[in-house]
C-alpha cells in the first residue's frame, strides 16, 4: 500500500503553497470576515488555476483523491476564504460515487456547490430533506456556503425512511437566509426547500459520505499544521526566565504531543485518500478509514489550536493574532459532517459489526 | 485469533510474497495453533525456539539481508509486508529479541569478519542468546553518563562496573557491553562497545524478581576485573554512542510493529464484547482503532520517504504513539471486562506487559524530547 506523497504530489503541494502565500496572507482571511464580496476574485483565481478540476478526482488526469487531499490541506493552512471544500470536497465528493457526470463537470468548471447532510443538532451526518411524491422538501441549517452555492447536493429520506441522494439548483423553491457563523470566512445558511430535483437516487451513507469526510479531514490537517508551526516558532523566540519557552519541557512536551496528533491525523488522511484513489465502491474498510480520518483531523486541529492559544499566552486570544482564524476553522470544521466522538464511535461500531464476517472461515 | 487481514485491508501489494510467507507459517505451526490452545502456545518456549530456527532457515528472520547472512534480499517494502503479515497471523514471538534484532544487526554493520563468522549465525538461530549491557544504577535515560570502565592491559580490556535492568542476562551467552574507554573526553565520546562472553571470570549475574509473570526477566550484572580480549571490541574505540544509537534506531522499527501487534490483540479482545459495548467504550475503541491504523499508515509513509531518499520526521512518532496507545488499549480492555478485570490474570499480564512499552527503547519523556528538539527544532533546556 502506498501511503504518503510522491515527487509530483510534493511539487503540487509546493506550488499550491506558493500561490496561497502570495494570494492569501492571513490579512485576506481577516478581511473576508467583514467583506462579503471578497471571495469572488479569489474564487476566479482558484478556478483559473484549475483547482476546481479536482471535483472530478480523475486519477488518470493526475488530479485524483490524494492530490485533492494535498490541495485542501494547504487551503486549510491558509484559511482560504473560498468555497473550495464545499464544492470539490463535499458536493462533488458525494456526487462522484453516484456518477452524476454533468453536475460534476459544472463543479469542475467553477460552479459553487455544497452538501446538505447535517441534521440540526445531530452529532452525525444523515438525511436532511424529504423525498416524497416527486418533490424534495424540508428545511436545513448550518449549510456551509449556502448563499454562494449554485448547486446543492443533499441527503434525503423517502416516505419509508430509505436514504437517497439528490441534487438541485439555486433558484425558485430554494430560500436561503444567512446564519451566524463561527468562521465568517465560511458563511453558513438556513434553507427552506421545495423543489423538483435534478435527480434523486437511493444510496447508502458510506457511499455518499466517504469522500466528503476525507475532504474535511484534509482541510483540518492543514489547520492543525499551521497552528503548530506558529506555536513552534513562538516557542523558539519568546524568552522567559532567561531562555526560550520551548526549552521548558512543559511547553516542549505539549508541542511534541500536538505533533503526534498532527501526524497521526495526516497518516490516516493519506491512508483514506489512497483507499478512495483505488476507485472501488466504498466498502467497510474504506468507510472506517474515512470516519477515522475526519475524527483524527478534528482532534488534531482542536488540539493544535488549543495548545496554540496556550503557548501564545494572552496574545493568542487577540484579534490581531492569526490563531483565532485557525481556531474558528478548526471548531467549525469539527462540527461539520459528524463531530469527533460520534465519528470514532461509528468507526468502532462498524469494526465490531465486521467481527462475524472476519472470523468466519 | 484470526489469520485474516480483511479488517484492515492490509497491504494489497506483494500479495504473492505474503502468500508464500503465510503458507510457510501455516505449514510450520501446529494445526490447532489458532484455537483455544493459543493461550498455551503463546508461552511455549520450545515452539518459539523452533520457530526462530525455522524462520532463519527459510530466510524470513532478516529478510532484507543477503543469503549468506540468512536473508532473501527483499526490499524494505517487501520486508515490512512480511513483518506485518507475521504480526497479523500472530507468529510465535522471538524468545530472545536482543539477539537477532539488536546484536545481529550491530555485528553485521560494525563487526570484523571474525566477529561476524563467530557470532552472527548463533544469534540469528537463537542458539546463543544476547543481553544488552546498557543501563546502570546511575545511568538510565542518561545513558551517556555510564561509569563502567574498560582499561587496556596487554591484549585485553579489564572491565569494572555494574549493569542493571539487563534483560535475560541470566539466560544469555553474550552481552553487547557499553563501557567507558576514555574518561578524558566529553561523556558520549568516550564510550565503546565490547562483545562480552558472559561466562568470563569476574561476571556475576543476579536475576531480579519481576512484579509479574515475565519471560523477559531483568538482571543485575556485576563486572569485577573482567578480562575481555581486544578483538572483542565492536567497531572502533569511541564508537559506543554511534553503535547504541543505530541499534536503538533498528530496535525502534521493530518496536512499533510489536506494539501494533499487541495493540491489535487488545482491540480484538475489546471487540468480542460486541453489542454489550456502551457508547463511551465504542468512542474509545474508535480512538484506539485510529491509533493502530495511524501507526501502520505512518510506517508506510516512512517507507515511502526512505525509498525516495527523503527524510521522514513523521517516523519519530511511531514509538511514542505505539507504546502509549498500547497501554490505553489494554486499559480499555480492562474497562470493558468490568469487575472481571480484578481476577483475569491473562488480562493483568497484558496490562503489566504494556507498562514496559513506554520504558524500553527510550521512555515516552525521552521520545517527546526527541520530537521537540530534533523534529520541531525546539531548543534544549
Amino acid at each position: 500500500m502506498k501511503v504518503g506523497l510522491n515527487d509530483s504530489q510534493l511539487e503540487l503541494r509546493a506550488n499550491v503553497r506558493a500561490v496561497l502565500a502570495a494570494e492569501c496572507p492571513s490579512s485576506v482571511t481577516r478581511q473576508a470576515y467583514t467583506d462579503d464580496e471578497l471571495w469572488l476574485p479569489l474564487w476566479k483565481t482558484v478556478v483559473d488555476l484549475g483547482w476546481t478540476a479536482l471535483a472530478l478526482a480523475d486519477e488518470t488526469s493526475g488530479l485524483g483523491a490524494v492530490e485533492l487531499a494535498v490541495v485542501l490541506e494547504e487551503c486549510g493552512a491558509a484559511t482560504l476564504p473560498v468555497p473550495l471544500l464545499s464544492s470539490v470536497g463535499h458536493a462533488a465528493g458525494a456526487l462522484r460515487q453516484v456518477g452524476a457526470d454533468d453536475l460534476l463537470e459544472e463543479l469542475s468548471e467553477g460552479a459553487v456547490g455544497t452538501l446538505l447532510a447535517s441534521p440540526p443538532g445531530s452529532r452525525s451526518a444523515g438525511p436532511v430533506l424529504t423525498w416524497s411524491g416527486g418533490r424534495l422538501t424540508g428545511t436545513a441549517q448550518d449549510v456551509p456556503e449556502a448563499a454562494r452555492a449554485d448547486l446543492f447536493v443533499c441527503l434525503a429520506n423517502d416516505d419509508d425512511g430509505a436514504l437517497h441522494i439528490a441534487a438541485f439548483r439555486a433558484g425558485a423553491g430554494v430560500l436561503v437566509d444567512k446564519d451566524e457563523s463561527l468562521d465568517p470566512s465560511r458563511p453558513l445558511g438556513r434553507m427552506r426547500v421545495d423543489v423538483l430535483p435534478e435527480f434523486c437516487l437511493p444510496t447508502a451513507l458510506p457511499t455518499v459520505l466517504a469522500a466528503p469526510l476525507v475532504a474535511s479531514a484534509s482541510e483540518l490537517v492543514g489547520v492543525a499544521a499551521r497552528a503548530l508551526a506558529l506555536s513552534v516558532e513562538h516557542a523558539k523566540t519568546r524568552h522567559q526566565f532567561g531562555q526560550p519557552i520551548g526549552a521548558f519541557q512543559g511547553v516542549k512536551h505539549r508541542l511534541a504531543d500536538a505533533y503526534v496528533r498532527l501526524e497521526r491525523a495526516r497518516s490516516l488522511n493519506y491512508l483514506a485518500a489512497a483507499k478512495l484513489a483505488e476507485g472501488r465502491p466504498v466498502d467497510a474498510v474504506t468507510w472506517r478509514a474515512a470516519l477515522l480520518a475526519k475524527a483524527a483531523a478534528s482532534e488534531a486541529a482542536s488540539e493544535c489550536t488549543r495548545s496554540g492559544v496556550a503557548v501564545h499566552g494572552a496574545m493568542g486570544q487577540t484579534w490581531e493574532h492569526d490563531m483565532h482564524l485557525l481556531l474558528r476553522r478548526a471548531w467549525q470544521g469539527s462540527a461539520t459532517l459528524g463531530e469527533t466522538r460520534a465519528l470514532y464511535a461509528s468507526a468502532a461500531r462498524s469494526y465490531v459489526e465486521d467481527l462475524a464476517k472476519d472470523e468466519s472461515p | 485469533m484470526t489469520g485474516k487481514d480483511s479488517v484492515h485491508g492490509l497491504a494489497d501489494e506483494h500479495v504473492e510474497l505474503r502468500e508464500e510467507y503465510a503458507s510457510w507459517l501455516a505449514a510450520f505451526l501446529p494445526v490447532d495453533y489458532y484455537g483455544q490452545r493459543y493461550a498455551d502456545y503463546r508461552w511455549d518456549l520450545g515452539l518459539r525456539r523452533a520457530h526462530q530456527e525455522a524462520s532463519y532457515e527459510a530466510g524470513w528472520l532478516q529478510p532484507t539481508w543477503t543469503a549468506d547472512h540468512g536473508g532473501r534480499e527483499l526490499g524494505p517494502s517487501e520486508a515490512m509486508a512480511v513483518r506485518l503479515e507475521a504480526a497479523v497471523r500472530s507468529a510465535p514471538k522471538l524468545p530472545n529479541i536482543a539477539g537477532p534484532n539488536v546484536a545481529a544487526p550491530g555485528i553485521r554493520e560494525y563487526g570484523t569478519r571474525e566477529q561476524v563468522e563467530r557470532l552472527l549465525v548463533p544469534a540469528l538461530r537463537g542458539n546463543e542468546w544476547w543481553a544488552l549491557g546498557m543501563s546502570e544504577p546511575e545511568a538510565g535515560s542518561d545513558f551517556a553518563s555510564l561509569r563502567t570502565r574498560a582499561t587496556r592491559r596487554g591484549d585485553s580490556y579489564v572491565v569494572n562496573g555494574q549493569k542493571t535492568w539487563t534483560t535475560q542476562a541470566h539466560l544469555s551467552r553474550w552481552a553487547m557491553l557499553y563501557v567507558r574507554t576514555d574518561a578524558d573526553v566529553p561523556k558520549h565520546k568516550g564510550l565503546s562497545c565490547l562483545l562480552l562472553d558472559l561466562q568470563s571470570p569476574g561476571v556475576t549475574i543476579r536475576p531480579i524478581q519481576m512484579a509479574t509473570t515475565s519471560d523477559e526477566t531483568f538482571c543485575e550484572v556485576f563486572l569485577e576485573d573482567v578480562q575481555i580480549p581486544l578483538d572483542a571490541l565492536l567497531g572502533q574505540e569511541g564508537d559506543g554512542w554511534k553503535i547504541a544509537m543505530s541499534s536503538l534506531e533498528h530496535e525502534r522499527d521493530m518496536i512499533w510493529i510489536m506494539n501494533w501487534v499487541e495493540a491489535e490483540r487488545g482491540l480484538q479482545h475489546v471487540r468480542r464484547h460486541g453489542e454489550r459495548l456502551s457508547e463511551d467504550l465504542l468512542t474509545e475503541l474508535g480512538q484506539r482503532l485510529a491509533d493502530a491504523e495511524a501507526l501502520r499508515a505512518t510506517g508506510y509513509r516512512g517507507l515511502t520517504s526512505t525509498m525516495a531518499g527523503r527524510r521522514s520526521p513523521e517516523s519519530q512518532i511511531l514509538k511514542l504513539l505505539g507504546s502509549e496507545s498500547l497501554q490505553q488499549t489494554w486499559e480499555l480492555a480492562a474497562a470493558a471486562a468490568g469487575s472481571s478485570a480484578g481476577s483475569d490474570s491473562e488480562l493483568a499480564f497484558e496490562r503489566h506487559d504494556a507498562l514496559a512499552a513506554t520504558l524500553y527503547g527510550g521512555t515516552s519523556e525521552v521520545q517527546r524530547n526527541i520530537i521537540g528538539e530534533r523534529v520541531l527544532g525546539l531548543p534544549k533546556a
